[in-house]
């Protein structure tokens, strides 16, 4: 195992990793224009619906895992149809919205910590068995290459969708203006309904990858967040490309960063990214 | 009987019911708080995590403390144990002493680790309320009222080493999670190693909740260390070694204390490591009956400090409940006391020592190697 280049496949893991939760984050942030700390928990529900299909039901790992993606896209939609909605039509500001889905994330990661218990566990059935493969001297493991897999094909899915299709034309009209995506007939509720459904669904699923990579925990989904907010701030909040960028500067920086200085300092190279960018830009690399 | 004689003998009729009223009174009163003053227990709260990672060690302290509290017998006073838990969260475990002491009144504080330890110790020196600690940092033991019961670093760290020089490994890798349980077993580990011809070739810090370990692992790999020391509690400790092991490290790992810590002891099976010494058999025979498990690590400590506080309440001659200044006092006095882990003492720093082992992990059960 050569340092350098296990750094940098250790870089793009973690860039893989915090893209996933970045594009579902602002895939829901451009259409509805508000931070959604509910989001974070989506990663929990996911691995925790495969790790009680798969272990307590029974059910095959591939039906569990679709299941996973699937709840937690219809915990997003619920979230968005029974208590942003409602509030969105009282005109509530995005600071109450922001309030709401603290409270919301909150209650969901107290739920799954009573009905699971707040113990880590993984969804693999053999830790430590997982087939290895070696690329230019760097170890990466299966899962691992699923997630770098998985970001990729979840970006240009995104992308196509957004720019190659009706739903996406009509997102993208939202995202400018929703009073005026409205007047010219869109469904904007219904479309921000979905983009829920789709951007949950993505975060279930990197809860589901993290799930046999590392493991789950109730509280997995707050950390998952707060890298994945990094991301798209430093790259360009509510721009998908700008997300994808800040995800993998932040997984070169804190990798790189912890090569010369103590492992102690990663959570610490992220935070001071974030604050340099919000100083000198806070629009991110990339503006809308 | 003319009106004045009636008059004076109404007056001392009045004056004998409010004389024998007020004797009466005296005397209910002074049964009742002399009565309330018996059958008041000595209240013992007890800090652990019974929920989260580590609940199943806070579950098997109180299994010990219950289990010593029922074989308690012949006891001037009744006591009794109210637990808190504080998922091993220094914010929680400060609020439980605070409720412990503030709402329960109680008299005494068992707490479980160094990071508890370290919260309730200057609460409890504050409150003057006694308080034990099943924890490895001496600075939990602090004040007139805190001490602590648990293998010492210095104890652990001189069985760590001559079980290296044994093995003949000079070249010492450390993975250590930052707390300060563990910062005190390195400071000693350091300080000891200066005597020996090991030496630590790299030491990789990293906080308590992080997941990815790849990194860190990767700036190992020319430290040509023949061994890596995993000082983490559960989740960090299992990722970290599946992470060792997924980045082709085959080296082997070891610990002090950290395995047993962990419900996934299959991740180490076949390695060594130093852990605190076997409780006797007694107490391991009455443990198994009572809960049908083994004892955790730390379980026959707790059941070792509600003896060592019952000991110490006892031996308080005053006839009214004792203070937790006086039960301290008397903790200070005990010699040669027969605990769970032997034969117990407490210095005069208010530190309880017991002996360290080395152990391995033998078909998924830790067994002891050498005493």
């Amino acid at each position: 195992m050569d340092i350098l280049p296990q750094l940098i496949l250790n870089s793009i893991i973690a860039g893989a990793i915090y893209t996933l939760v970045a594009l579902g984050f602002n895939f829901i942030y451009g259409a509805t224009k508000f931070f959604n700390l509910a989001h974070g928990i989506m990663a929990a529900i996911g691995g925790y619906a495969v790790f009680y299909f798969t272990k307590t039901v029974g059910l095959n790992m591939y039906v569990a895992i679709i299941l996973g993606i699937a709840l937690a896209g219809l915990v997003g939609f619920g979230l968005d149809k029974f208590i942003y909605l409602p509030l969105r039509k009282r005109k509530a500001s995005n600071m109450v919205l922001l309030v709401a889905s603290l409270g919301a994330m909150t209650a969901m990661q107290a739920l799954i910590a009573i009905l699971f218990s707040s113990r880590f566990k993984t969804l693999t059935e053999n830790v430590g068995t997982q087939k290895l493969f070696t690329i230019f001297g760097g170890i990466i493991t299966q899962t691992q290459l699923i997630i770098l897999l998985s970001a990729a094909v979840i970006m240009a899915s995104l992308v196509v969708m957004l720019y190659k299709t009706q739903f996406g034309k009509s997102v993208r009209a939202i995202s400018d203006d929703e009073e005026v995506a409205r007047i010219v007939g869109i469904h904007t509720n219904k479309i921000i309904g979905t983009v829920f459904f789709i951007g949950s669904a993505i975060t279930g699923f990197t809860g589901i990858l993290i799930g046999f990579d590392v493991g789950i925990e109730p509280t997995m989904g707050l950390n998952l967040l707060l890298k994945g907010v990094i991301a798209s701030i430093i790259g360009g909040v509510g721009n998908i490309y700008g997300g994808v960028l800040g995800a993998f500067l932040l997984g070169f920086l804190e990798n790189f960063g912890i090569w010369k200085l103590s492992g102690e300092w990663k959570d610490a190279i992220a935070f001071a990214l974030l604050i340099v960018f919000l100083i000198f830009r806070p629009r991110g690399i990339i503006n809308k | 009987m003319n009106k004045s004689t009636k008059l004076v003998i109404g007056a001392l009729a009045i004056l004998a019911i409010v004389a024998i009223g007020y004797f009466m009174s005296i005397n209910t009163v002074e049964e009742v708080s002399v009565e309330e003053v018996s059958v008041e227990p000595i209240k013992i709260g007890m800090i652990a995590p019974m929920t989260g990672d580590l609940a199943f060690m806070g579950e098997g302290i109180r299994d010990a403390i219950v289990l010593a509290n029922e074989n308690t017998e012949n006891t001037k006073y009744e006591y009794e144990v109210i637990v808190e838990d504080d998922q091993l969260d220094a914010k929680m475990s400060a609020s439980a002493a605070n409720k412990l002491i503030s709402v329960d009144k109680v008299d005494a504080i068992i707490t479980f680790s160094s990071v508890t330890g370290n919260v309730v110790a200057p609460i409890a020196e504050q409150n003057q309320i006694v308080q034990l600690g099943i924890a490895s940092d001496a600075n939990v033991a602090k004040g007139e009222y805190n001490f602590i019961h648990w293998t010492p670093p210095v104890e652990e760290n001189r069985v760590f080493i001559a079980e290296l020089q044994r093995r003949g490994i000079t070249k010492l890798g450390i993975f250590e999670g930052i707390a300060p349980g563990a910062a005190a077993v390195i400071a000693d580990l350091r300080e000891q190693l200066k005597e020996t011809d090991i030496e630590i070739v790299t030491d990789q810090m990293f906080n308590f909740g992080e997941t990815d370990f790849r990194s860190i692992i990767a700036k190992t790999k020319d430290s040509e260390a023949e061994t890596y020391l995993l000082l983490a509690f559960s989740p960090e400790l299992e990722i970290l070694a599946q992470q060792i092991r997924e980045a082709g490290i085959t080296t082997p790992i070891t610990s002090i204390e950290g395995f047993e810590l962990s419900e996934q002891v299959d991740l180490f099976e076949g390695e060594w490591y130093v852990n605190a010494a076997d409780p006797t058999g007694d107490f391991t025979d009455q443990f198994v009956a009572k809960t049908g498990k083994s004892p955790t690590l730390g379980a026959a400590n707790g059941y070792d400090i509600f003896n060592l506080i019952v000991a110490a309440t006892e031996n308080v001659t005053d006839t009214t409940k004792p203070t937790p200044k006086q039960i301290a006092s008397e903790l200070t006095k005990i010699t040669n006391f027969s605990g769970a882990l032997g034969n117990l003492n407490v210095d005069p720093d208010g530190i309880i020592v017991s002996n360290a082992a080395v152990r391995m992990i033998k078909d998924g059960k830790p067994v002891t190697v050498t005493e």
